[in-house]
């Protein structure tokens, strides 16, 4: 077991350095942040004194090792878009990402797991049939385009909650909605059919054969093998919605999360801040794998994680 | 009243009780995205400009229409040599946290902008400011390195900020201006909530507090707006136009453009870049892809509000026979024309550019449409080594002066100018340097009748600024884009 976290520790210190790395070569190579920054009809020699006043007219090299020299200390500089500390920007807005992610993600496990074992309890019966048309609608419309629709029925149709924005619990309900609707889609689907697939095993059988309550049968013994998939399909909703996804629910909401900042940072070419972005997050998908391993183990004690 | 009635009534009441502030004389302006500081100096950024607009001031101020007139100078500055401007004061004035405006405060501010280690984005508009000094608490002198006639525009730019306290780590989160608005709360990633300044010295706004939220996504702003959330929507889409309470345009400072190189083969010939001007119908294009909200440019990139707009110049006629007519004489007709452009950075950037192939196809020319990412698009857009045949960029004329347009797009070496006409570039240079104000203008009329006859631009569209607004507001929007909450008024 230790083994095992210091090889992942290990793994994860590198996977962090070659993407932020992978992010400073790449930024420096699209755009030049003075160009970005300085109104378009500025003279060359107004952008030339700009980008020494900055100290971007330093060869590409000295840049490079500064840069890292200061990453090995966690100093990630300053945004040069916004000029404070660049984690700082970081830490500030991780919360709002945070807290719509767990309220999607949330809302995606507590519905969707329950209402696709519920389907698979009758396969093609009424439940059934319901819960897969609605996971269907769930899978196939894009995400802007639900929230938009959410937007008009329900802040400025009905006037239930604000069109977007943050700050209280009901600016919360329409982006989370929108966030986790897919992702409830999915994970029903998957929890339906990996339930009706531990259904029929032999084992399954047997215990009915033995006169074993259906509830215990299903919770007991069923659901806990049925969840290995659906946990990895969670721990990829997390994963996904954390590297970006949630970056077109910000937007049309006006949430001011990493998605909106990681927008403004690339609109920016603000390599700084940006640097600091990937690493955080990069931080944040190996810390959920690792996780996500460590609860297959506690779900499947079959499993041998080393 | 039916039963369902007053349930609905009810409703709606509770609703717009919900939906709207405490206080009936606050409003709500979305802008595109938060600013990332409130210090007036330091950034080039529109979305800031919209709240410190309304908390700082200038020496300078435009009345709606764009003249220049006396702000926080009591005149209109007088030049006392080729090289100095004095300013008069406003007396009595002060800022927000008590600190006196005065001639120290002018200095402060002249001297905290240019200096290099605070790095300003708006030395772009400031960069001939050479320094600032007192000649008595309500004199001030304002020095240029070069005769500079554009000073007292860029006076209207430079924010002025209190002396001793703009040195504060502070200053940039909590601002202290001498304008109608102050400061009363940033709550971060949300809004910023401004309230009248009871003090102000041009007399108490009428209303009370401003918040501005922060919404980057068009068809949100428009919902906040349907909701009754919102008062006042920049940038508004045309194609939302029919859905909005109410709506206002006025015409803006941006004008499209198309930057021709006269050095690549195929537009190095007059004929050619000529029928590039006249294939286009852009009356259509202004009424297509605009509702109507722009007009075609009057054959110039300078702003018809400007000073140095040539009313001589009438925008390039549409004729589509004579373009063809000229692209076979030159030899050109099925020959090969690259258009460079981007997306999403100005309104309906791509389609206007696609407009544009199109119209140059059916004059003959083969169109090769490069739409590239902004960055990439951005380092086309000033190399120097290699002038793409044709280049679309939006100016955006703040200073309402002929300098900085004909520079950018007609100097050559300056910026993204395309010809190597040496003769025109000694001309705008010259002209940057006229302080006789008749002098200076009839060196505008030759420069730019001189890019029409060459065509060495492309010019197409003078866009307007569309507002949305709610039924309850009212304002006259202004020709320099500002959002004075000064000017607003509700009805209720």
């Amino acid at each position: 077991m230790a083994q095992f976290l210091i090889r992942r520790a290990l793994q994860g210190m590198l996977v962090i350095l070659g993407v932020t790395l992978v992010v400073f070569v790449a930024t420096r190579m699209v755009g030049d942040p003075v160009q970005m920054m300085l109104p378009l009809s500025a003279s060359a020699e107004q952008r030339a004194a700009f980008s020494q006043q900055l100290g971007l007219d330093q060869p590409l090299g000295t840049q490079f090792l500064a840069f890292v020299g200061d990453l090995l200390r966690f100093d990630f500089g300053d945004s040069l878009w916004q000029r404070r500390p660049a984690i700082e920007i970081v830490l500030t807005k991780l919360p709002r990402t945070l807290e719509l992610i767990a309220a999607g993600f949330g809302f995606a496990v507590i519905l969707g797991v329950p209402l696709g074992a519920l389907a698979a309890m009758r396969p093609d019966g009424l439940w059934d049939r319901i819960i897969v048309s609605l996971s269907l609608i769930g899978l196939s419309v894009p995400q802007f385009w639900l929230g938009l629709i959410l937007v008009m029925v329900f802040a400025v149709g009905l006037g239930l909650f604000p069109t977007s924005g943050s700050g209280s619990l009901s600016h919360l309900v329409l982006p989370a909605l929108t966030l986790g609707i897919p992702s409830m889609a999915r994970i029903m689907m998957l929890t339906r059919s990996s339930v009706i697939a531990e259904l029929n095993q032999q084992y399954v059988r047997t215990a009915r054969a033995r006169g074993l309550p259906f509830a215990h049968i299903l919770f007991g013994h069923a659901m806990r093998n049925a969840l290995v998939p659906v946990l990895t399909l969670a721990g990829w909703e997390v994963i996904s919605a954390w590297a970006g996804y949630t970056v077109v629910v910000e937007t049309v909401f006006a949430w001011p999360g990493l998605g909106m900042t990681a927008m403004g940072a690339i609109n920016h070419s603000d390599m700084f801040l940006l640097q600091a972005i990937v690493f955080v997050v990069a931080l944040g998908i190996v810390l959920v794998s690792l996780l996500l391993d460590l609860l297959y183990k506690l779900i499947d004690p079959r499993i041998d994680l080393a | 009243m039916k039963p369902e009635h007053m349930i609905r009534a009810a409703l709606l009441g509770a609703v717009l009780a919900a939906a709207q502030p405490a206080f009936a004389a606050d409003i709500a302006i979305a802008i595109g995205s938060e600013p990332s500081t409130l210090d007036p100096q330091q950034r080039d950024d529109g979305d800031e400009r919209a709240v410190t607009d309304n908390i700082y001031e200038t020496l300078l101020a435009r009345a709606p229409d764009g003249t220049l007139e006396p702000g926080l100078a009591a005149a209109m500055p007088e030049q006392i040599d080729p090289l100095t401007w004095e300013f008069k004061l406003r007396d009595g004035v002060s800022f927000h946290n008590g600190e006196p405006f005065d001639a120290d405060a002018v200095v402060a501010s002249v001297a905290r902008i240019i200096d290099p280690d605070y790095a300003s984005e708006q030395m772009a508009y400031l960069s001939t400011i050479a320094g600032a000094e007192k000649v008595d608490d309500l004199t001030v002198r304002i020095m240029t390195g070069d005769p500079d006639p554009v000073l007292p525009a860029r006076m209207y730019w430079m924010k002025m900020v209190p002396a001793t306290y703009s040195a504060d780590p502070a200053f940039a989160e909590s601002p202290a201006g001498t304008g109608p608005y102050r400061i009363a709360a940033w709550n971060r990633g949300e809004s910023i909530a401004l309230e009248a300044n009871p003090d102000y010295w041009g007399g108490a706004p009428e209303i009370d507090g401003v918040t501005y939220r922060f919404i980057a996504e068009g068809g949100s702003r428009v919902a906040g707006l349907m909701a009754g959330e919102l008062d006042l929507v920049r940038n508004l889409y045309p194609e939302f136009l029919g859905a909005v309470p109410n709506s206002t345009a006025v015409p803006g400072l941006e004008t499209s453009v198309i930057v021709l190189s006269t050095e690549n083969p195929v537009v190095s010939d007059p004929k050619v870049r000529e029928a590039m001007n006249i294939a286009i119908d852009r009356e259509a294009l202004a009424q297509a892809l605009f509702a109507g909200r722009a007009q075609p440019a009057k054959g110039q990139l300078v702003n018809p509000k400007s000073f140095g707009f040539n009313p001589e110049i009438r925008a390039y006629d549409y004729d589509p026979d004579r373009a063809r007519a000229l692209v076979e004489e030159a030899g050109a007709t099925g020959q090969t024309v690259t258009l460079v452009g981007e997306a999403g950075r100005w309104l309906k950037d791509r389609e206007l550019i696609e407009a544009v192939g199109a119209y140059w196809a059916e004059a003959g020319l083969t169109v090769d449409i490069h739409i590239e990412e902004f960055g990439e698009y951005l380092n086309q857009l000033f190399d120097k080594d290699h002038r793409p045949d044709a280049i679309f960029v939006v100016n955006s004329d703040e200073l309402l002066d002929a300098d900085r347009p004909l520079t950018a797009a007609m100097e050559y070496g300056a910026s993204y100018a395309s010809n190597a006409d040496e003769e025109m570039a000694a001309q705008i240079r010259a002209a940057r340097a006229e302080t006789d104000v008749e002098a200076r203008k009839a060196l505008y009329g030759e420069i730019t009748m001189k890019g029409y006859e060459q065509s060495y631009l492309v010019p197409l569209l003078n866009q307007e600024d569309i507002y949305a607004m709610s039924d309850r507001l009212s304002w006259t929007p202004r020709i320099d884009a500002k959002l004075l909450v000064k000017e607003m008024s509700v009805s209720e």
